[in-house]
């Protein structure tokens, strides 16, 4: 052994190694959407990732200014369009702080249990297309029957699969069918435990799927502060903050619910908390439906809630009002509110500036998908190029809603 | 009375003395108004204000910069932060006023969010940020024009994209609208409407032929 | 709840095409067609899609692949290479920021190609279409030779349209462009 010369590497000699720049996207089916990213890469491995996000830019904000505030509520279904409903819920709440309206319990009731059943619905797509990027097909096929079923009882609240536009100012459009309630109560007993359950037991303890996920792009505490994180994504670093429990709206209060919390904040941690997020949403559907009160679902205030069809027949005062509703629509007091709700990706927020019109002054939408991207440069130094997928997907991004 | 269901955060007593307090002489004014305390600040002084308003009052996130513009007014843009303290539970909005030739002091150092968030505002309305690394367009298309946000911007902008045949490329052309976008007058006439009734042009006539 | 799977009466397709088919093969050994039908067959039983997913549409565009709808019983397939693809569903609202990435991933597809507008902001520009930055309508960047309605078009009307596009194939083989 002893005649063993070390050989100088043919590879490794004077010649400069020079960084290689690549680009993901616009179209890569596991950008999510329409991303693009400048990556830098040493090797495989990346130096620096510049996302260039405004390639789904709308102009979302600049046309709300130009619609009155029932005709915008639309958009924000259009928003981030895996949770409809959580959208709305911020904007429907931003108005009705201005406005200072009282919401009946049973809208209140309506609203969380379709949050949660929203909630539930994203994070559907979120795990099925996570565990897709990093190689797994199966439980994404599983996880999309249940979002089909979730469809399905938008289809029957609000009429559309998807932009349900069913949360309104005062409460929500119209009243759900019994027959709905119970059925949504024997699904989270039944399907949905099954579907889901089967799912993840395919990857929560999988071997591949860990090696892809444990210890990829770790977030301390102080970063998740720092660089805006809110929802799986903070709680994935270990910061127990959910807006429904600390500054809860509508019934929110009366739910008992557990947070799941990170230990590492890695993209495991925020997987599994998105995991256990679908069990305790399914919990606070369950007390939804057995608490849930008769009575009306929206307010009875005519000057904001346009009365009812089988009401404007027979009453000349209800058919004045809601011509007034559904032409002029209604006017809100001067003032600016910033409200946030606990949306299924982290705090959506909405800063709503009235200057006493029908028609919002100004209406900046707070996605949560910006500040999570813009993280992607710190979360991804230093880790393989095929590691972006799974930041990528542990992100939660949605481009509807990034770009708006 | 709060009636609406809107998330309710700690109570504002007191956050004003505090804030006053902490910042002192660049805290121009201090507003609450629909449960939300809206703290106006010297431009010059935000940095300072902000990192006083972190450090001693443990406002630890910013969750985000808003724009306004307010053509009446001087300076025309406001500029919005809104910050959350996680352990106190509450929200706070810092507004900062700017012209497009008044730059306003980044905050990139504070928090490394406020990277994106700024060239945003910029984007949309043109403000300047002092001291951002990064201050380029982020939403718009590549080598848009204007700032699409301002009220003066108009809601379909001036170009549009076409794909020419005879180029083979994608190009761009002036704004040509089938329609025009319908914006309605929902003023009644009674209620102050600022342009003269249909009618009442004959009146004025009637009036002068009578003199 | 759920969709009932058993067939309907009547719709089971006719046995005897098969039996005749069958008989053919088993007593010549080859069948006799003209290229046209034989190339439109091909054409139309294996319409491997480019994922073009811009919005909102693309989630419905994910969800007719899915177990339920199972778009991949017409032979219809997502690819994810333009240069593999035969048709390409422009699914969501086209911004101006996108529209040249999109006519680039059209121009690299292999003809013949095909299509599939799918939603109102690509038929038309719908919600946004008096917005500064959104191309009212993707016939502007591309040919499109199926429009799909709707905000968003539910799953099963996308694959209305793909069974519509089917049909256009076989009334008109090859398109002119």
């Amino acid at each position: 052994m002893s005649q063993l010369i070390a050989e100088a590497s043919p590879t490794t000699g004077d010649e400069v190694i020079q960084n290689y720049t690549i680009n993901f996207g616009p179209q890569h089916p596991a950008a999510h959407g329409v991303l693009r990213l400048v990556l830098e890469l040493d090797g495989e491995i990346v130096e620096r990732a510049d996302p260039h996000v405004g390639l789904l830019h709308r102009g979302t904000e600049k046309l709300i200014e130009y619609k009155t505030y029932l005709q915008a509520l639309p958009y924000f279904d259009r928003l981030d369009y895996c949770s409809p409903l959580g959208m709305e819920h911020s904007y429907v709440l931003a108005i009705e702080k201005l406005l200072n309206i009282e919401v009946p319990l049973r809208g209140q009731y309506l609203r969380v249990l379709f949050a949660e059943l929203t909630r539930i619905c994203n994070h559907m797509l979120n795990l099925g297309s996570h565990v897709m990027d990093v190689g797994a097909m199966t439980p994404n096929l599983w996880l999309f029957e249940i979002r089909e079923d979730c469809l399905n009882f938008f289809e029957r609240a609000s009429g559309a699969r998807m932009h349900s536009a069913w949360f309104r100012p005062g409460g929500v459009h119209q009243d759900v069918p019994a027959k709905l309630l119970a059925d949504l109560d024997e699904w989270l007993d039944t399907r949905l435990p099954e579907l889901f359950e089967d799912a993840i037991s395919l990857v929560a303890d999988n071997r591949i799927f860990k090696q892809r996920n444990v210890d990829i792009a770790t977030v301390s505490k102080e970063d998740a502060l720092k660089w805006g994180f809110s929802g799986p994504m903070i709680r994935g670093s270990g910061i127990p903050w959910d807006i429904r429990r600390s500054q809860p709206y509508d019934v929110y209060d009366r739910m008992e619910f557990d947070i799941p919390v990170g230990t590492r904040g890695d993209c495991y941690d925020r997987f599994m908390v998105r995991v256990e997020e679908v069990r305790q949403s399914a919990r606070i559907m369950k007390q939804c439906l057995r608490e849930m009160p008769e009575g009306p679902v929206s307010s009875n205030d005519r000057k904001v809630v346009p009365p009812k069809r089988g009401e404007m027949k027979q009453s000349m005062e209800a058919l004045i009002h809601h011509f007034k509703l559904y032409t002029e629509g209604f006017h809100v007091p001067e003032g600016s509110v910033y409200v946030a709700t606990e949306s299924p990706k982290g705090e959506f927020g909405v800063y709503l500036v009235s200057d006493g019109s029908n028609k919002p002054y100004r209406c900046k939408i707070r996605p949560t998908a910006f500040s999570h991207l813009q993280a992607m440069d710190f979360m991804a130094k230093g880790h393989m190029l095929a590691d972006i997928t799974a930041i990528l997907g542990g992100m939660d991004i949605v481009f509807g809603e990034c770009d708006r | 009375m709060i009636q609406h269901p809107a998330p309710k955060f700690a109570s504002n007593e007191g956050i004003i003395d505090a804030a006053r307090a902490a910042i002192g002489p660049a805290l121009i004014d201090a507003v609450e108004a629909h449960g939300e305390i809206a703290l106006h600040v010297e431009r010059t002084g935000l940095v300072d204000a902000l990192i006083a308003l972190r450090d001693k009052l443990e406002y630890q996130q910013l969750m985000e910069i808003a724009g306004v513009d307010w053509p009446d007014r001087d300076p025309r843009f406001e500029v919005v932060y809104c910050l959350l303290s996680v352990t106190k539970n509450h929200r706070l909005r810092v507004h900062v006023a700017a012209n497009d030739d008044q730059p306003v002091p980044s905050v990139t150092d504070i928090w490394p969010v406020a990277g994106w968030l700024e060239r945003e505002v910029f984007d949309m309305y043109g403000v300047l940020f002092e001291g951002n690394p990064d201050l380029r367009r982020i939403l718009t298309d590549y080598g848009f024009t204007g700032h699409p946000q301002r009220k003066d911007f108009p809601l379909t902008g001036y170009v549009e994209l076409r794909y020419s045949e005879e180029e083979k490329r994608v190009k761009y052309e002036p704004v040509k609208l089938a329609q025009d976008f319908r914006s309605f007058d929902f003023m009644s006439p009674w209620e102050g409407a600022d342009y003269i009734l249909p009618g009442d042009e004959k009146a004025d006539a009637k009036g002068d032929a009578a003199k | 709840m759920g969709v009932d799977l058993a067939p309907v009466p009547g719709t089971a397709p006719d046995p005897s095409f098969f039996n005749d088919i069958n008989a053919e093969l088993d007593n010549k050994g080859f069948l006799v067609t003209s290229t046209e039908d034989l190339f439109q067959w091909a054409r139309t039983g294996s319409l491997w899609w480019m994922t073009f997913g811009l919005a909102c549409c693309a989630v419905e565009m994910i969800h007719v692949n899915m177990p339920r709808y199972d778009l991949e019983r017409f032979g219809v397939a997502p690819r994810a290479s333009p240069r593999q693809s035969d048709v390409m569903i422009v699914a969501g609202t086209l911004c101006n920021k996108m529209a040249p990435a999109l006519r680039r991933v059209y121009d690299q597809m292999s003809e013949p190609k095909y299509v599939i507008s799918m939603g109102s902001c690509a038929n038309g520009g719908g919600y946004y279409h008096y917005s500064y930055s959104v191309v009212r309508g993707c016939d502007r960047i591309v040919p499109v030779d199926i429009y799909v309605p709707g905000c968003p078009p539910t799953a099963e009307a996308l694959l209305y349209g793909v069974m519509q596009l089917q049909r256009k194939i076989r009334r008109v083989g090859t398109f002119e462009r």
